[in-house]
C-alpha cells in the first residue's frame, strides 16, 4: 500500500488502511471499504449446489439467479433465527461476498502472482511483504451480528476472521447499534424489517440494551408466504408462479385469462432442484412487493372501521388496484388483498392462513407492536420517552409501500403519552443498509481505533476476548 | 520486463529537464492543464487493448490496437510483445497494419519509437472496425536484427493476462502495459486514462494505479467504468450498458452516471464471441471445420443472427440438426486463384511486397482519402462481375434468405519458392472459399455440450440478465427508462442482428403485455407522489376519482388509445439525452411503482461522430449480400466505450482540470497511496 518513497509517518498511516465492513444477513450478505456510503459489494447470503464432471460445485454471488445449472439446489448456511448454522459455508460465502469486488480472489492477488519476483528497483517490493495467503491479510474487519448472537458463535466468527482470513484487527458489532449510528443517534429503538426476522433492538448511549432485544420471524419471508397463500386462494383459479427460466417465452393475454406461455422443460436428471425454483419464483414475489403490496395506512387496523363508519377494508377496496403480471403473461389487478398480505404484521388475526406454510400462524406476541412494546418493557423507564422519540426503521421490508405511516400511528395509539417520531431514511440504500453504514461510519471514526481486537490481543486470550470486548 | 531503450526516453528526459523547475513541489489546488495531444488512453480487454495517444479534433476509433497477448521472453519473467523464432535472418518486416479488434492472427507491430513519432502516419482512421475494411498499411521496414525473426503464423506459447475481464497474469499484464506505453512513446507531461473492466476488484485498480504511477512516473492517471465510458460516448446518463466481450458478457446499470453495483451482471462466462465461434464449431466441426475456420466464417458477413421465430431459408428443418448433407463445406477454387482476390487479403508477410498481383492489392490511399465502404464494395462488386457465372438469381436475395453462402478464408500458407533473404521462412496469405449452409445462422442457438449449464443459448442468458439487472436498481423509478436505454457494446455484438435478436429475445420472454400496465401510472391523479417516509397524501384517499371501471379489468376491453398511450410513452426521442418521458407518468404513480419493462429499446450513437457511425453491427463492409448488408449501420459502434473514454479524457484531463476529481494526480498519490485512486475513479 506504499508508494516507492514511503511517506513521513506522520503523513499517512492507519487511518488510511480502509478497514472492511461485513454485513450478513439471512437474505443478502453486504461487505465493502468503512468509510464509503453504500457496501460494494452485496450478493445473496444463498449459494448453490450442484454436480458437474462427478464433483461437487458451489456458486456465489447474483450468478445462482441468472444461470441454472444441472440439479442446481439452493442453500443458505444462516438458519432462520438469525445465527449462523453452517459455518463452512458461511465462511465461504462470507470469504466471497469481499474478494470478488473488494480484495480480489486469491489467485488473482498481484503479490501472489510473481510482481514481486521481478527484479525491478523500480516497482516497489516492500508492499505488504508480510502477507501470506490470507484473503485479508491487510484489512482491519468489522462485522456485524445480531443482538440474540450467542457466545458461541461470536467466538467462531472472531476465529474465522483471525484465522482463516488472517485480518489484522477484528470487531463485532450488533447490527441495532450501527442502524442508529447510520442514523445519527446514539439511543434510538431501532425497528429491523429483514428477510427472516423482525427485530426491535434498544440502543443506548451506543450501548445495545439486551434485556429489550425482542425478534419474531415475521420478515420478508413472512410475507412471501402470506402472498403465496393469497395467490393459493386466488379467483377464479389459483396463481401458480413459474419463474423466468422455466419460460421460453409469452404471449400477452387480458387480464385474468390463463396464460399462454411456451414452457421449458429440463430433463428429470438435470433439472434444477426445487429450492432453485423457489428461490426464483422468491424474486418474482419481492417485484410484486416492489409494485403491489401496500400497507394499511391506518389508522387503526385493516379490520377496524374508520372514523367515518366506513370500514377499513371498503376503503380499501375502493383504492385503484395495482395490475402485476406473472413470468408466464399471467397477470391480474390486485385490490384490497394487496394490504391483506403484510396486515399480520399489525394484526395476528389478520393471517391469511395456508396449512402448507412453512410458517405457523404468527402469535400476537410475534406482531410488530406486541414486540415493541415488549422491549420497552425490558427497559428502564426513564429512557422510554427517549427512544419513542428516536424510532430508527431500517432493513428492506420496511420499504413496503406505506410501512412507516402505519407504524407512526400504531405507535401513536400504544403510546399516547410520549411524543413518538419515527425516523427512516428515504433513500432506499440507506434503509437497506443501514447497519452496514452504521458500521462504516463507525470503522472509519478515529476514535474507534482503540476498539480493535488486534491480532496480538487475539492470540494472547484466545477467542473468548470477543465477550470482554465487543459488548 | 520487456523493454527496450528507445528514442523516446532521450526526449522525455529533455521534457522533465526542463519540467523540473517549473512544478517544484506544486501543491494540489490547480494542476497545469494537460493538453489534447498529451493524453494517453488505454483500454485493455481480454483479445485486443486498445489505445491512443492524444484527443484529436474529432473523435475517432482507437488509433492503435495491440493484441493482448505476450510472449515469454528468453529471460524468465519478461515478456516479448511478439512470437521471435530463432532464425539465420537479417531481416524484418513491420506492417503497422492496424488490425482490426477481432483478427487474432493480426499483430500491431510498431517499431517503438519510429512509429509512435510519425503522428501524420497515425492519423488515418485505421480498421474500420471490420475485417473486410482492414486496410495494410505496408509499412515495410528493414531492421537490423540477426538471428530472431518474428513469427506471425501461429500464436503458440502466448500469455493472455486478461481471461474474461480479469488480469489473471500480473507480470504479464504489466509488460503489456509497458509495451505499449512504450511503442506510443508519450511525451512526459502525459496523463493517462484507462478503461477500467467491470470484473476489476478494488485491489486490481489499487495494483494499476501504483504500476502506472510508480513505473511510467505520469502525472495524472485515472480509471474509467467500461459501462460509463460507453454512457459517456452515447451522452447519455441512464443506460443499461451491454457489453459483450471474447468471452464473458458484462451488463450494467448506469443511473444518472452512476454505475449500478448492486446486481450488476458481472463477467458472465460463456456468453461472448467465443461461446458463438464454439456453437459454429460443434455444428460445423464434423464437417471438417477447424476453429479458425469458425471465427472467421463468423466474422463474415454471411453470418446473421435471425430474430427469434424467424424460419430459416432451405431445408431449416434438418439443417438445424446439422446433417443437411447438401450444406456441406465445398472448398472453393483453388488457392491460387483466388487468393488475392478477398477484401483486404493484400497484406503479405514475407519480406517482398511486389509479389502481389494488382487487383489484389488495396489502394491503402484510395481507402484513406475517399470512402471506405463505397470503395470496398466497388470492388466486391469487380471481383463478382468476374466471377460472372457465379451471378445466378439466388445472388440478388439477402443472405439471411439464400440457403448457403460461402465466404472467404484466410490462412497462412508457407511460400515455396526461395527468398532473397535466405532461409526464412516466408508465408502468404491464402485465401479461398468455403461455402456454408444456413448453420450460419445458428450461432446462439443453444448449444449441445452446454458443460453445466442449462443454457438456452447465449441471448436468453444475457437477456435473464439484463432482467435481473435492472430488477436489482433501487431507484424503481428508473427501471422503465433502463429498459428503453439499452447499450449493446464488445465486438461480440458485431454479429449482424445481435441486437435485433437480443431485443426479440427480450420482448419474448420479458415485456409485459398491455393489460398489465394499462392501468398503472398513466391514469393521472390529482395527487403527487408520496414520500417513502410517509407523506400525508395517504393513498386510501386515492382512487375516489376513478372507481367502478378500473377495478373490474377482465369486464372491459383495452382501449387501444390507451395502449398506444402506454406503449409509446417510453423513448419517445431514442437517444435524447436527459430526457426521460416517463417522468410525468411516474410523477402520477398511486402507490409503489409499476412493473417494468413495456418496452426495450436501443439507443442510438450521437451522429457527430462520423467515424463512428458505419462499423456497427455489421460484420464487414463491402457486404457482397446487397441490401440487408448496406443498411446495418444504424446502430451505435461496439467501441463506443472508447469514444466515451476520449470524452471523459478532455473533461477530466482538459476541461476541469482535476476540478471535479476526475483524476489523481501524482501528488495526491504521493500523499494518499494508491487506495486513493478510489476517490477519483469513476
Amino acid at each position: 500500500m506504499n508508494p516507492s518513497n514511503p511517506p513521513q509517518a506522520g503523513e499517512y498511516g492507519g487511518d488510511e488502511v480502509s478497514a472492511i465492513v461485513l454485513d450478513p444477513g439471512y437474505s443478502t450478505t453486504r461487505a465493502g471499504f468503512a468509510g464509503e456510503d453504500a457496501p460494494k459489494s452485496l450478493i445473496p447470503t444463498y449459494y448453490g449446489k450442484y454436480n458437474a464432471d462427478g464433483q461437487e460445485k458451489l456458486i456465489y454471488g447474483d450468478d445462482i439467479f441468472v444461470t441454472p445449472r444441472p440439479g442446481l439446489s439452493i442453500h443458505n448456511p444462516i438458519g432462520k433465527d438469525g445465527i449462523v448454522e453452517d459455518w463452512d459455508m458461511a465462511e465461504k460465502v462470507w470469504e466471497y461476498s469481499f474478494t470478488s469486488r473488494l480484495t480480489g480472489a486469491k489467485a488473482s492477488n498481484p503479490l501472489h502472482n510473481g510482481l514481486n519476483d521481478i527484479s525491478n528497483e523500480e516497482l516497489p517490493t516492500d508492499m505488504e511483504v508480510e502477507s501470506d495467503e490470507k484473503p485479508l491479510a491487510d484489512s482491519p474487519l468489522l462485522m456485524t451480528e445480531a443482538g440474540w448472537n450467542p457466545v458461541k458463535a461470536r467466538e467462531k466468527t472472531i476465529e474465522i476472521a483471525m484465522e482463516k482470513w488472517g485480518t489484522p484487527a477484528f470487531y463485532l458489532a450488533r447490527n441495532g447499534v450501527l442502524a442508529a449510528f447510520a442514523a445519527g443517534k446514539a439511543s434510538a429503538l431501532v425497528v429491523d424489517i429483514g428477510a427472516s426476522n423482525i427485530s426491535i433492538t434498544p440502543v443506548h448511549d451506543g450501548m445495545i440494551l439486551k434485556r429489550g432485544v425482542q425478534h419474531s420471524p415475521l420478515g420478508g419471508d413472512y410475507i412471501s408466504s402470506q402472498i403465496r397463500a393469497l395467490f393459493k386462494k386466488n379467483s377464479p383459479q389459483p396463481i401458480t408462479i413459474t419463474p423466468h427460466y422455466l419460460i421460453s417465452s409469452k404471449t400477452a393475454v387480458e387480464a385474468g385469462q390463463p396464460p399462454q406461455a411456451k414452457y421449458k422443460t429440463f430433463p428429470a436428471d438435470k433439472a434444477p432442484d426445487a429450492t432453485y425454483r423457489a428461490l426464483l419464483e422468491e424474486r418474482t414475489l419481492s417485484e410484486f412487493k416492489e409494485c403491489v403490496v401496500q400497507v394499511w395506512p391506518g389508522p387503526n387496523k385493516l379490520s377496524a372501521t374508520g372514523p367515518t363508519g366506513v370500514s377499513n377494508e371498503e376503503m380499501a377496496r375502493s383504492s385503484p388496484g395495482r395490475p402485476f403480471e406473472f413470468p408466464d403473461g399471467y397477470n391480474q389487478l390486485f385490490g384490497a388483498d394487496r394490504f391483506r398480505v403484510v396486515e399480520s404484521l399489525f394484526d395476528a388475526k389478520a393471517a391469511i392462513p395456508d396449512p402448507d406454510s412453512i410458517f405457523p400462524a404468527p402469535t400476537q406476541a410475534q406482531t410488530l407492536p406486541e414486540l415493541i412494546k415488549a422491549s420497552l418493557g425490558g427497559v428502564d423507564v426513564d429512557i422510554r420517552p427517549h427512544l419513542l422519540n428516536n424510532v430508527v426503521v431500517t432493513g428492506a421490508s420496511s420499504l413496503l409501500y406505506g410501512f412507516t405511516d402505519r407504524l407512526n400511528h400504531e405507535l401513536m395509539q400504544l403510546f399516547p403519552g410520549p411524543r413518538v417520531r419515527i425516523s427512516a431514511p428515504g433513500n432506499t440504500a440507506e434503509r437497506r443498509f443501514g447497519s452496514w453504514i452504521g458500521g462504516s461510519i463507525l470503522a472509519s471514526l478515529g476514535t474507534f481505533h482503540q476498539m480493535w481486537i488486534s491480532k496480538k490481543e487475539y492470540d494472547e486470550h484466545g477467542a473468548n476476548i470477543v465477550e470482554k470486548r465487543c459488548k | 520486463m520487456g523493454r527496450r531503450p528507445t528514442t523516446g526516453r532521450g526526449r522525455k528526459a529533455a521534457a522533465a529537464a526542463r519540467a523540473a523547475p517549473i512544478y517544484p513541489d506544486r501543491q494540489l489546488t490547480k494542476m497545469p492543464p494537460f493538453k489534447d495531444e498529451h493524453i494517453l488512453l488505454i483500454a485493455p480487454g481480454s483479445q485486443m487493448t486498445l489505445a491512443q495517444l492524444g484527443l484529436p479534433e474529432t473523435f475517432t476509433p482507437a488509433r492503435f490496437r495491440f493484441p493482448t497477448r505476450m510472449f515469454p521472453a528468453q529471460k524468465e519473467g519478461e515478456y516479448e510483445p511478439y512470437r521471435i523464432r530463432e532464425r539465420r535472418n537479417e531481416v524484418k518486416i513491420s506492417n503497422g497494419n492496424g488490425a482490426p479488434k477481432e483478427t487474432p492472427k493480426e499483430d500491431v507491430e510498431m517499431k517503438d519509437a519510429e512509429f509512435a513519432g510519425q503522428d501524420g502516419a497515425a492519423n488515418k482512421p485505421e480498421g474500420e472496425g471490420a475485417d473486410g475494411a482492414e486496410k495494410p498499411q505496408e509499412t515495410t521496414q528493414v531492421i537490423e536484427e540477426v538471428l530472431y525473426e518474428e513469427d506471425v503464423t501461429t500464436e503458440e506459447g502466448a500469455v493472455y493476462p486478461i481471461q474474461d475481464g480479469r488480469i489473471v497474469d500480473w507480470p504479464c499484464f504489466y509488460a503489456l502495459l509497458t509495451h505499449i506505453y512504450n511503442a506510443l512513446s508519450p511525451p512526459f507531461h502525459t496523463p493517462i486514462l484507462m478503461i477500467a473492466q467491470p470484473v476489476w476488484s478494488a485491489r486490481d485498480r489499487e495494483a494499476i494505479t501504483q504500476f502506472i504511477f510508480e513505473k511510467f512516473k505520469v502525472p495524472g492517471f485515472s480509471l474509467i467504468d467500461s459501462a460509463l465510458a460507453a454512457c459517456y460516448g452515447y451522452g447519455v446518463q441512464t443506460a443499461t450498458v451491454i457489453d459483450v466481450g471474447k468471452s464473458k458478457v458484462d451488463v450494467t446499470a448506469v443511473t444518472d452516471f452512476a454505475v449500478n453495483e448492486h446486481g450488476r451482471g458481472i463477467a458472465l462466462q460463456g456468453c461472448g464471441g467465443d461461446a458463438m465461434t464454439d456453437r459454429l464449431l460443434e455444428l460445423l466441426g464434423p464437417r471438417g471445420f477447424t476453429r479458425e475456420m469458425c471465427e472467421q466464417l463468423k466474422r463474415s458477413n454471411i453470418t446473421e443472427i435471425v430474430p427469434p421465430g424467424t424460419p430459416l431459408p432451405g431445408a431449416a428443418a434438418t439443417a438445424r440438426q446439422g446433417s443437411n448433407p447438401a450444406t456441406a463445406a465445398t472448398t472453393g477454387v483453388d488457392g491460387n486463384d483466388s487468393a488475392p482476390r478477398g477484401p483486404g487479403e493484400g497484406t503479405q508477410t514475407g519480406t517482398e511486397t511486389n509479389g502481389e498481383e494488382d487487383e489484389g492489392v488495396l489502394d491503402v490511399a484510395a481507402i484513406v482519402s475517399g470512402n471506405t465502404t463505397e470503395y470496398l464494395a466497388n470492388m466486391e462488386k469487380d471481383k463478382s462481375a468476374k466471377k460472372g457465372s457465379a451471378a445466378d438469381p439466388r445472388s440478388k436475395l439477402p443472405n439471411n434468405k439464400k440457403e448457403k453462402a460461402a465466404f472467404q478464408f484466410e490462412e497462412f500458407v508457407p511460400m515455396e519458392e526461395e527468398s532473397a533473404a535466405g532461409g526464412a521462412k516466408r508465408y502468404t496469405r491464402h485465401n479461398r472459399e468455403i461455402e456454408v449452409g444456413v448453420e450460419r445462422f445458428l450461432l446462439t442457438s443453444p448449444s449441445q455440450q452446454t458443460g453445466d449449464r442449462l443454457s438456452s443459448g447465449i441471448l436468453e442468458d444475457i437477456a435473464t440478465q439484463v432482467h435481473h439487472t435492472i430488477l436489482a436498481v433501487p431507484d424503481a423509478t428508473k427501471r422503465s427508462e433502463l429498459w428503453d436505454s439499452l447499450i449493446i457494446v464488445g465486438c461480440g455484438s458485431k454479429v449482424r442482428g445481435f441486437t435485433q435478436a437480443l431485443l426479440g429475445v427480450i420482448t419474448q420472454k420479458f415485456i409485459l403485455s398491455p393489460s398489465a400496465t394499462i392501468f398503472t401510472s398513466e391514469i393521472p391523479s390529482t395527487f403527487s407522489t408520496p414520500l417513502p417516509t410517509g407523506g400525508t397524501n395517504t393513498p386510501a384517499l386515492m382512487g375516489q376519482g376513478q372507481p367502478g371501471p378500473m377495478y373490474h379489468p377482465a369486464a372491459h376491453g383495452v382501449n387501444p388509445l390507451l395502449v398506444a398511450a402506454t406503449h409509446n410513452n417510453p423513448g419517445m426521442m431514442p437517444g435524447t439525452p436527459g430526457m426521460d418521458p416517463n417522468v410525468a407518468s411516474q410523477h402520477y404513480r398511486s402507490s409503489g411503482h409499476s412493473q417494468t419493462p413495456t418496452s426495450a429499446k436501443t439507443l442510438r450513437l450521437p451522429e457527430y461522430f462520423p467515424d463512428f457511425k458505419d462499423q456497427g453491427n455489421s460484420n464487414a463492409p463491402g457486404a457482397s449480400a446487397g441490401p440487408s448488408g448496406a443498411s446495418q449501420g444504424g446502430h451505435g459502434t461496439e467501441e463506443a466505450c472508447f469514444l466515451g473514454a476520449q470524452m471523459a479524457a478532455k473533461v477530466f484531463f482538459v476541461l476541469d482540470q482535476g476540478l471535479t476529481k476526475g483524476y489523481m494526480s501524482r501528488v495526491e498519490y504521493n500523499d494518499n497511496g494508491p487506495s486513493a485512486i478510489h476517490e477519483f475513479t469513476l
